[in-house]
């Protein structure tokens, strides 16, 4: 027994050091109930474009809060913005907060590597051994599905003007494909200068100026 | 309709002269002495001038030389001029003081006038003093008219009525009042400087009567902060004076505010001399209590006499400031003219019955109020308007209008300032106050209250005004809005209360902020340095199992995985030597079986036992199996009978040699032991405990 403490120790450690990187906080940066009363000064004073982008930050920091939701959805039905379509494995990243997610997904780790480790240290309790073993396999599964559905959002951005042209290339003079209006969502796949290569819900793409929106998650 | 004006006077323009900027000139008629030509009782429209005081030398030569020509001129004009009746007559000003004098013009159509007979007023000097005639042409139309200019003095203060000047016009009123009040003095600049001052019918002029400043207070006892309109007047004699700066007040204890830079121009005759009287309207306020006297200064430029005094009349009666100074009669110089200092008694307000709100204002005050809106949602802002008007010093009205109410989110007031005069004495403050209601409903807005001191009634006023009503309706963006009542830390919204709260017409309520604020908004299993830790504690568990595993197994666990792969390699050439088999080609079948044997690890060469004696020298006789293979380790490593090794080289070399072609129970026999043998070859070490289950299964 004196053989495994450092082993015990160090896997104690880890999960430490995981969960304060889970939950780490900072005395400056994003809060998402101030996030989300910032949306809801802009939303009073009609400017639904910075409104629905406080919304999205705050949706990340907090997926589950029904009056995010509740808002942003009033917002964009007041902009005239078409709703964001969900589908039922959504659900599943609204489940709980992305901290909560990312300690769950190491407790699996642990339990998996647990289960391993006391596999070859005696024979007894293999069906607790598989049953913690295949719960850790489940909320590794649950963090994997969850980074899977949330990465395409940091790539998001949102308008902030009230037409904004979408150009066939990334130059002021670019022939304007469509106009956006202001609140929508949309993905960011490329960039070049002052303009982003944007594509929209519907599967437009083309060139916004970089002056006309928004990322949801601020580059650094 | 064009119209064209041509006038002609027969009488001497002075020449402008200023320095004020909008300052400029008159251009008036006066008489060519300025009123000391002595008029004859057969006047016939020649001004006939004679010698009062005596005239002597090149002076008088030059001056009746001139007259001649004027004269001359009149002469030849004057009988084409057709007789007509005077139709109009003004008298300008209609109020003077004792000393000065006013104008009265009769003015008659036609090219020519005949001598008016003046009326006899007592009390009062009139005296033609000149002749003007002016040519309208309208429409091709010529129309002239003749004024006659007719100086009006009065002996005494009074009210007098002049008659009959013009058949057509009202009888003409001139009020004049004593000259006890607004004196005139003067100061000249500098020590010894010529003209320090002189009187004229009552008044002190400065430099000989070129100018004179005056101070015209309304009232005599005033209270501090107390804005008093002020008239300052400073008379130019044109052509002898000019003013330099602005006037200005002696001494410190009072203000003067709004003082304009566009003083108002009046010509007025003073004492027979015209003089273009410049007046600031101001307003002074005094900073302390106390008896003061308050005087007026303005710099001007002056021009003094150089001559003697007996003649000044030659200058007089020039009148030209250019034909003076053409004669050598005048120099330049600057001076300051004082008024006469005025006594003032500067009240200190009242503390007895000072409202709390008094801010300072003193005057007569209204107010009135008003809402920007009688209907609002609540959180939406109002503007309350309070209307302050009336007369005083406006820059000292202040308000705090509401600063607390129920219910009601309130701002400091910003006001604005709208005068109705030119002194801002009169005018409308306006205070504007942004309000918020919190809570939907019928409200009442107090009444607004104002305090001031009335100078007039010497006591604290109060003006209220009537309390307004408004209508509050739910807030169409938030409906919980509560500004007065923020939501205190800690005590985060509830899910059911903001389910209530939650209206698909609106938006849903703020949120207490609590939580402490993360460093970024991307997820914490996305982040870098999160990834580092799984990987860590993969690490780390591969690394104990690694461990653990040797514990379990010893340290020869690491040729068990040489030995599996071997054994995979057997496996194929067995299944090779049963394809062999089928084909019943025994040569590479037995080719094949070779190389298995030589594939099978020979780690267990090590533990089996040693075979000495005869079975030693018997492998030794059977010259056939190569010199690697130990046929008695071999056979007890491999597990097979005894003899099974040296049988199989033989009928190995038989086949490959004679040409034997063996049966198919031989072929599976020989299977059979190479893949028993292979299965031995891969068994745990042999003080493993899984090597003894296995060799029990094996079994």
């Amino acid at each position: 027994m004196k053989s495994r403490a450092p082993l015990v120790w160090f896997v104690i450690g880890l999960v430490c050091l995981a969960c304060h990187a889970a939950t780490g906080t900072e005395s400056k940066g994003y809060s998402a109930a101030a996030l989300y009363n910032a949306a809801n000064a802009y939303a009073r004073a009609g400017k639904p474009g910075l409104a629905v982008l406080n919304y999205e930050r705050a949706r990340l920091l907090t997926p589950g809060d029904p009056d995010v939701d509740a808002n942003l959805r009033f917002v964009r039905e007041s902009a005239h913005v078409p709703a964001e379509p969900r589908r039922w494995i959504d659900s599943l990243v609204t489940v709980a907060r992305p901290a909560v997610v990312a300690s769950l997904g190491i407790a699996g780790l642990v339990m998996i590597g647990a289960g391993l480790l006391a596999g070859l240290l005696t024979s007894r309790h293999r069906r607790t051994r598989r049953a913690a073993m295949a719960t850790g396999a489940v909320l590794v599964s649950f963090t994997a599905i969850n980074a899977v559905l949330v990465l395409p959002r940091l790539h998001e951005a949102v308008i902030l003007t009230a037409a904004s042209p979408a150009r066939a290339t990334p130059v002021p003079m670019g022939d304007p494909l469509f106009v956006l209006p202001e609140a929508e969502t949309v993905s960011i796949t490329a960039d070049h200068d002052d303009f982003v290569l944007i594509r929209t819900r519907a599967g437009r793409s083309g060139w916004v100026s970089r002056a006309n929106l928004a990322p949801v998650v601020p580059s650094r | 309709m064009s119209m064209r004006f041509i006038q002609r006077h027969r009488l001497l323009a002075i020449g402008p002269s200023a320095a004020l900027p909008g300052f400029r000139a008159p251009h008036f008629s006066t008489p060519l002495n300025g009123g000391k030509l002595e008029r004859r009782p057969d006047w016939t429209g020649v001004f006939r001038t004679g010698r009062k005081n005596g005239l002597s030398g090149f002076t008088a030569s030059v001056f009746i030389t001139a007259l001649a020509v004027v004269a001359a001129f009149l002469l030849a004009g004057a009988p084409a001029f057709a007789v007509t009746p005077p139709v109009n007559a003004t008298l300008e000003p209609s109020q003077i003081t004792l000393g000065e004098s006013a104008q009265l013009t009769i003015t008659s159509s036609g090219r020519g006038a005949e001598l008016p007979k003046l009326p006899q007023v007592p009390g009062l000097e009139l005296r033609i003093v000149g002749q003007s005639q002016r040519i309208q042409i309208i429409n091709g139309a010529a129309l002239a008219s003749t004024s006659i200019m007719v100086r009006v003095t009065p002996q005494t203060a009074g009210v007098f009525t002049i008659p009959d000047v013009a058949p057509n016009s009202e009888p003409l009123v001139l009020r004049v009042t004593p000259p006890g009040g607004p004196a005139m003095s003067g100061k000249a600049g500098g020590s010894g400087a010529p003209g320090a001052g002189s009187s004229a019918n009552g008044m002190r002029m400065a430099a000989d009567g070129a100018a004179f400043v005056r101070l015209v207070l309304p009232k005599r006892d005033i209270y501090v902060g107390e804005s008093v309109p002020v008239d300052i007047e400073v008379g130019l004699r044109d052509g002898f004076a000019k003013p330099n700066a602005l006037p200005t007040l002696a001494g410190g204890d009072f203000t003067l505010n709004n003082l304009s830079h566009q003083p108002e121009q009046t010509p007025r005759v003073i004492d027979g001399k015209p003089y273009m009287v410049l007046t600031w309207h101001s307003v002074v306020a005094a900073v302390k209590p106390g008896k003061f006297s308050l005087s007026v200064e303005a710099p001007l430029t002056v021009r003094i006499r150089t001559r003697p005094q007996r003649d000044s009349m030659i200058d007089d009666m020039l009148g030209d400031p250019f034909l003076q100074n053409f004669f050598g009669a005048s120099v330049t110089k600057e001076i300051t003219a004082t008024s006469m200092p005025s006594d003032l008694t500067v009240l200190e307000l009242p503390v007895e019955g000072r409202p709390p709100d008094f801010s300072g204002a003193v005057g007569s005050f209204k107010i009135a109020g008003d809402l920007s809106s009688k209907t609002a949602a609540a959180g939406d802002p109002l503007t309350l308007r309070m209307h302050v008007t009336g007369s005083g010093n406006f820059d000292r009205v202040d308000s705090a209008m509401l600063e607390h109410l129920d219910q009601w989110k309130t701002y400091p007031p910003k006001s604005s300032f709208k005068a109705s005069d030119a002194l801002g004495l009169k005018g409308e403050k306006i205070f504007e106050q942004p309000l918020i209601a919190s809570a939907p409903g019928p409200r009442t807005l107090p009444g607004l209250a104002f305090s001031y001191f009335d100078p007039n009634t010497h006591r604290y006023e109060t003006a209220r005004s009537v309390p307004l009503d408004v209508t509050i309706s739910p807030s169409a963006a938030d409906g919980s809005l509560n500004v007065n009542a923020p939501v205190p830390a800690g005590t985060a919204p509830s899910a059911g209360s903001t389910a209530t709260a939650a209206s698909n017409t609106g938006l849903r309520p703020d949120h207490a902020v609590t939580e402490a604020a993360a460093a970024t908004l991307v997820p914490a299993y996305l982040q870098p340095r999160f990834l580092a830790i799984p990987s860590l504690l993969m690490l780390g568990f591969a690394g104990g199992w690694v461990g653990l595993r040797r514990r379990v197994y010893g340290p020869d666990d690491a040729r068990g995985g040489r030995k599996r792969r071997a054994s995979k390699g057997i496996d194929r050439v067995i299944r090779d030597m049963e394809a062999a088999a089928r084909a019943g080609d025994a040569a590479s079948f037995f080719a094949l079986a070779r190389t298995a044997l030589e594939s099978l690890p020979r780690t267990e060469h090590k533990t089996a036992p040693r075979i000495e004696g005869e079975a030693a020298l018997r492998t030794e006789s059977e010259a056939a199996p190569p010199a690697e293979l130990d046929p008695v380790r071999l056979e007890d490593g491999l597990g097979w009978q005894k003899d099974d090794l040296r049988r199989f080289f033989a009928l190995a070399d038989e086949v490959n040699y004679a040409g034997l072609q063996p049966t198919q129970e031989e072929f599976e026999r020989w299977i059979a032991l190479l893949r028993h043998a292979s299965q031995r070859s891969t068994l745990p070490p042999a003080t493993g405990r899984a090597r003894e289950s296995a060799i029990e299964q094996l079994s």
